[in-house]
């Protein structure tokens, strides 16, 4: 209902009394965001403000009142000169009203506290109360509002409702229905967002159950995001479920580096293992959500076939190695040949620190053939973008490929026709790209970064192991020109190296020292040179990210695409 | 969840191209953009092919709507007369409300069960409740929630035909002859009547087809209408002080001047007949006499309020007045009553019906508004969903009550000033009271409001107790309305012989019957349906029975309600078996009070409403009934069987066994 303001603008400002004291919230604002601003949070379950307002938990009860109207139809005034309020008898709901000009709000008037103790009974009466057991216990709402407004021992003397357990909404998403509380989220999400209107209520009254109909399953890109937005321990992800108590995982702030959207994320990990990644809210990214195959995406990470140790081509076959003399065995082996002779391939799934060394390390070589290989999948117009590298545009603003894929045609010939006889291969399966065994096996120096064993690594000869998405730091833009930070979640495994240091090292091979000794020297530098990135810093990019290039024709943040449904 | 798809799904027939004709013929009844609407229709009618919605059904319909098959599953589960499984064929409905429980409809079900050879399941968790069909599969047979004749309680449906009277040695009739059974009779106006809406009702000569509608004066008041302006109808509305007679007793002129006269979206009106209070009966006997009165009412209101559509939501149970109305609207075409270009006014108006599926929670405006659009009836939070702003396909709606839309006709007649010098200020003109329960002659009464006290009503018209019998208590507006007890003095603001008003004490029976009495007697006039309880009644087993009927109407929505209706019903069902424990009255009193103000809508006051005045007003026969000590919380295995079966309270045998359901008690407690 609210009026759409537009960010030209400034936004009207309505006056608001919350527990006594007055404070200014711009048109528009919901009662229940307005609170939260004021520092008074009003619990509540059914409510996400990303979806619509159904208003079914009652948890968010509050008491309200209007300015009282005089006779000449203007707000009475009080002895502090603001409108004296007209509190409503009855309370009301703080999620679907927005705030308006002379309102009155309490959160913690008597009322309000036993409107929530009443709700967080009946919340609990059916609840099966099975935490020790729960994979929501830890984040689970009932349990943080019981804290507040639960009672120590229980007046219900009766059998509880009865309803399934352990359903298989669908391959990624587990219910129980004696946990769920009703409250809808997950229906709306699937009806609103993911647009795969699949969930619903069967049943009536206290036995109403959440489902899917048995024909259908819940098996859209988005499921698991149900799953983030249940309240309570309804919805559990089949392949997080039971794996960790949720209070033993460390956070870590990042991003999803399985598309160029660039999702926010939050990495859930403990002792060096990742448990689970959740999305993490950024509207001028991701909303509140994120596609079950990215947010899957990071098992490779734990993989068998992680290269642990940098390995060198002794006589016909790759033998273990140390570090210094693999950089310098790589180093030997290209110094061989003449720039031209040189290609590189590098990767889309760089982060720009890498892409800028990777250009300093061309020009070092003086290389001029190098591209990333395209990576393309079937998108979708919620998240899930068609370009599958998340740093195509870094490549380009570091002019790493000024189209990706457009040179490695090139690379492939030169191969095939014995005029490239160095090749480095970063990140990527050079087989990908249509160079067979044998034209791997015949080439005088092929050094692999990587960190997955590959068809093409037998066929190096210097293989660097690196690290993920998850291990390292740096940074990407994204698909519409946004420059996000990946922070370190894990440490990477065996020998493996930061994928930075290995690029540096390399270079230094040939220059010696550059003064680079961290990566945030390595982004000085870039932003010295890159006009775009000027005035940035690893840590200025700040847990959101900014803006760094117009991308044309880029589609609108979903977040106001949703803003626009809302509307309509 | 599956599992119950699998033994189901055995239709596999052809859908006839009559079925497919039949259902276009429904979804053209709906704007084209909003196919969803027909969804009821369409299942009612797969229904009746059929015998029940298989699982093929569900896909069936909901691809014909253009729908996802959860968005129909949803439905079939919601609404019980929607079967997933086959009834037998002759399928039996009894009402097992308070005031058919009262005289026997849970004997009438054991012995028509004894009859037809069947053996009694209940579901020991489900919603609705089961039916059960015999081992022949000649005969099924369910409890359902009151059908909306308490007058001639007990009754029950044999497939479509209500019976009325059914007294339990006659229930095995019921599977053989039930026609002869109908022994429902108008008798003649109580002079104390006033009568505008029942006025041809019963009469010798009276039909309700549209000849002898016309040959009464029938739609000379629409012809009257369409000469004047719309603000002059809606100002002899509000004029007339016409209040709501479904529930709330909202002002109808006020309601309807929500409406802006330059309204950009259309405007829908919504015949409320989806009467289902428990105690009240009127609607159905309108419809059933006298539609083309209610008819004619619509189309005034509809000119008045510029909506080109109306819809009747009539209740599922009312099959007959289904088809009695949708005769009354292709009579009225004929006649150029509606359709396009009214008596050439220019004006297009459809009138349609929409049928429930037994869903009490239909009644409530925004519930029927949301089944209407082919939802579950779950109640609309307001702000913002005002009906009158954002209703039917988030446009502007009115939702008006049977009765209060033939009150229409007669404000037309009459005028507004006339119409409001009946009854008394801010109560003004007629209704339909409804008395059912423990008195000599139940039945409806149409009144003027305010000109009859309790008194009269009860002893005069209804002629009073059964013999031997004193009054205990009175619930005066449905059964969501509070209980009054017979020997409570209450303070009301009355007229005094010279004229001025003052301050008087009076008792139940001097309690003028109307909408501000009654509130001030702290209760309502609610709907309209009076049920009389006398002393052979035990009041523990009366809310129970009433805590039933609303454990199970409750949409389950929000919070409150879905929990604690149930609960209160879990709590009564443990204290009538013996096993009340000492906190149990406080408990429930404090369960109603959790309710009550907290709610999407206004189903949480009525689930309360019993509960917080039975406890308050009996309040030792509710201790009687809870003695035990409160358990201790420990250890977890402890059931509340245990707390039945462990010194059980001996408590005085009920005067007169009213029947509960016994067998649901292993599993519901």
């Amino acid at each position: 209902m609210s009026e759409q303001v537009s960010a030209s603008a400034p936004p009207q400002m309505v006056n608001v009394q919350i527990n006594g004291v007055w404070h200014e919230f711009p048109k528009g604002t919901r009662v229940i965001e307005a609170c939260e601003k004021a520092g008074s949070y009003v619990p509540r379950y059914c409510y996400h403000k990303k979806l619509s307002s159904p208003g079914n938990c009652r948890m968010c009860l509050i008491e309200m009142g209007l300015p009282k109207m005089g006779p000449d139809r203007k707000p009475e005034l009080g002895a502090d000169g603001k409108p004296v309020i007209n509190w409503m008898p009855r309370p009301q709901i703080s999620c679907a009203q927005d705030v308006s000009e002379g309102m009155g709000i309490r959160t913690d008037s008597p009322l309000a506290q036993e409107c929530r103790k009443g709700v967080m009974e009946f919340l609990l009466i059916n609840h099966p109360l099975d935490c020790p057991i729960c994979d929501q216990a830890g984040e689970c709402r009932l349990q943080e509002f019981s804290v507040e407004y639960g009672r120590a021992d229980s007046r219900f003397l009766e059998n509880k409702v009865k309803k399934p357990k352990n359903i298989e909404l669908g391959p990624r998403v587990t219910l129980d229905d004696e946990r769920c509380i009703l409250c809808s989220r997950c229906i709306r999400f699937c009806q609103e967002v993911a647009q795969d209107d699949v969930l619903g209520f069967v049943d009536r009254g206290s036995h109403s159950v959440l489902t899917a109909h048995p024909g259908k399953r819940l098996e859209n890109n988005y499921s698991l995001n149900t799953v983030d937005i249940c309240p309570v321990g309804a919805l559990t992800s089949s392949d997080f479920r039971f794996q960790m108590r949720v209070w033993f995982l460390k956070e870590t702030k990042s991003f999803c580096t399985s598309c160029a959207t660039g999702c926010n994320t939050v990495i859930g990990t403990r002792e060096d293992v990742i448990y689970r990644q959740t999305p993490r809210e950024n509207d001028a990214v991701n909303s509140s959500w994120m596609c079950d195959y990215g947010r899957l995406n990071f098992n490779y990470l734990q993989s068998e076939k992680r290269l642990l140790e940098p390995e060198i081509l002794s006589g016909d076959k790759l033998v273990p190695s140390d570090w210094n003399t693999a950089i310098a065995h790589a180093a030997a082996q290209l110094k061989h040949f003449s720039g031209w002779e040189i290609a590189i391939i590098a990767s889309g799934r760089m982060t720009n620190e890498e892409l800028w060394l990777t250009r300093q390390l061309a020009t070092t070589l003086g290389v001029d053939l190098i591209d990333i290989v395209p990576r393309t999948g079937p998108g979708d117009d919620i998240l899930l973008s068609v370009d599958r590298n998340p740093n195509t545009n870094g490549a380009r603003l570091l002019g790493v490929t000024s189209y990706p894929g457009a040179r490695l045609r090139e690379i492939v010939d030169g191969v095939a026709s014995g005029r490239i006889r160095g090749l480095v291969a970063l990140g990527e399966d050079a087989a990908d790209i249509g160079l067979t065994p044998a034209q791997l096996a015949g080439l005088p120096a092929f050094v692999v970064l990587n960190l997955l064993a590959n068809n093409s690594t037998a066929a190096a000869t210097a293989l660097l192991p690196s690290f993920g998405f998850a291990e390292k730091r740096g940074s990407m833009i994204n698909g519409k020109g946004r420059l996000q930070r990946l922070n370190r979640a894990v440490r990477g495994p065996g020998q493996a190296r930061d994928d930075w240091e290995i690029l540096r090292d390399l270079i230094q091979a040939y220059s010696g020292r550059n003064g680079i000794y961290s990566i945030e020297d390595v982004f000085r530098q870039m932003s010295e040179s890159v006009p775009a990135l000027a005035g940035l810093s690893l840590s200025k990019i700040g847990d959101l990210g900014v803006q760094v290039l117009e991308i044309e024709q880029s589609p609108a943040p979903l977040w106001e695409l949703e803003s626009e449904k809302a509307a309509r | 969840m599956t599992g119950r798809f699998v033994s189901v799904d055995s239709t596999n027939k052809r859908i006839s191209a009559e079925l497919e004709r039949k259902m276009d013929e429904a979804i053209s009844r709906y704007p084209s953009d909003r196919k969803r609407s027909a969804a009821m229709p369409l299942l009612h009618l797969w229904q009746e092919e059929f015998g029940f919605i298989s699982d093929e059904g569900v896909g069936w319909i909901a691809a014909k709507l253009e729908l996802q098959p959860i968005n129909i599953l949803e439905l079939v589960t919601f609404y019980p007369m929607f079967r997933q499984a086959p009834a037998g064929k002759t399928h039996i409905r009894v009402c097992r409300t308070l005031s058919c429980a009262m005289v026997g409809s849970y004997q009438v079900m054991e012995r028509a069960c004894a009859a037809a050879g069947i053996v009694r399941h209940r579901d020991d968790n489900g919603m609705h409740h089961p039916f059960s069909v015999s081992k022949d599969g000649k005969y099924s047979i369910e409890f359902v929630e009151c059908l909306a004749s308490c007058g001639t309680a007990p009754v029950c449906m044999v497939q479509d035909e209500l019976v009325e009277n059914v007294h339990p040695e006659n229930a095995p009739a019921l599977l053989a002859n039930h026609q002869s059974l109908i022994t429902h009779h108008v008798p003649p106006p109580h002079p104390l009547e006033y009568r505008l809406i029942f006025k041809n009702i019963g009469r010798h000569d009276w039909s309700p087809d549209i000849d002898c509608y016309l040959r009464n004066g029938g739609y000379e008041q629409l012809k009257k209408a369409i000469k004047m302006s719309r603000t002059e109808i809606v100002n002899e509305v509000k004029t007339s002080g016409l209040r709501g007679r479904g529930g709330a007793g909202f002002p109808c002129g006020v309601k309807w001047s929500f409406i802006k006269a330059d309204e950009k979206k259309p405007v829908y009106l919504i015949c409320n007949a989806d009467e289902s209070e428990p105690g009240t009966f009127k609607d159905r006997y309108i419809i059933h006499e006298d539609p083309h009165q209610l008819l004619e009412g619509i189309l005034i209101s509809c000119f008045a309020l510029n909506a080109k559509t109306a819809y009747i939501y009539i209740r599922g149970e009312f099959p007959e007045g289904a088809r009695i109305l949708e005769r009354a609207i292709e009579e009225a075409r004929e006649k150029n009553f509606l359709g396009r270009d009214l008596l050439g006014t220019g004006f297009d108006v459809e009138v349609y019906i929409h049928r429930g599926a037994g869903a009490y929670i239909c009644g409530e405006e925004t519930g029927l508004i949301e089944s209407l659009e082919g939802k579950r009836a779950y109640p609309r939070i307001k702000p913002p969903y005002f009906p009158a702003v954002l209703g039917l396909y988030m446009c502007p709606t009115i939702v008006n009550n049977v009765e209060t839309l033939c009150h229409v006709k007669h404000i037309i007649e009459m005028g507004g000033g006339k119409y409001a010098s009946l009854g008394r200020p801010n109560n003004t003109g007629t209704r339909i009271v409804c008395v059912s329960g423990d008195v000599q002659r139940p039945g409806y009464f149409e009144i003027e409001v305010g000109a009859v006290t309790m008194g009269q009503l009860i002893y005069d018209m209804a002629g009073g107790p059964r013999y031997g019998r004193q009054i205990k208590a009175v619930i005066p507006g449905g059964s969501s309305a509070k209980v009054l007890r017979a020997d409570e003095r209450f303070k009301l603001k009355l007229k005094q012989p010279d004229g001025s008003m003052a301050d008087q004490e009076v008792s139940l029976y001097e309690i003028p019957m109307d909408f501000d009495s009654l509130a001030a007697a702290g209760s309502m006039a609610g709907s309209g349906g009076v049920i009389v309880l006398d002393d052979s009644r035990d009041m523990v087993w009366t809310l129970n029975n009433i805590n039933e009927f609303y454990a199970h109407e409750s949409c389950g929505q929000c919070t409150p309600c879905r929990e604690g209706s149930l609960w209160m019903q879990k709590i009564t069902d443990r204290m009538l078996l013996g096993g009340g424990v000492v906190q149990d009255p406080d408990t429930l009193k404090n369960v109603a009070d959790n309710i009550a103000g907290r709610t999407i809508c206004a189903f949480g006051e009525a689930c309360a409403w019993p509960t917080q005045s039975f406890v308050e007003k009996f309040r030792d026969e509710f201790a009687a009934r809870s003695q035990k000590p409160v358990p201790p919380p420990m250890p977890p295995e402890y059931t509340p069987e245990e707390l039945i079966d462990h010194d059980r309270i001996a408590t005085t045998p009920l005067k007169r066994n009213p029947g509960r359901e016994e067998t649901a008690t292993a599993g519901t407690i």
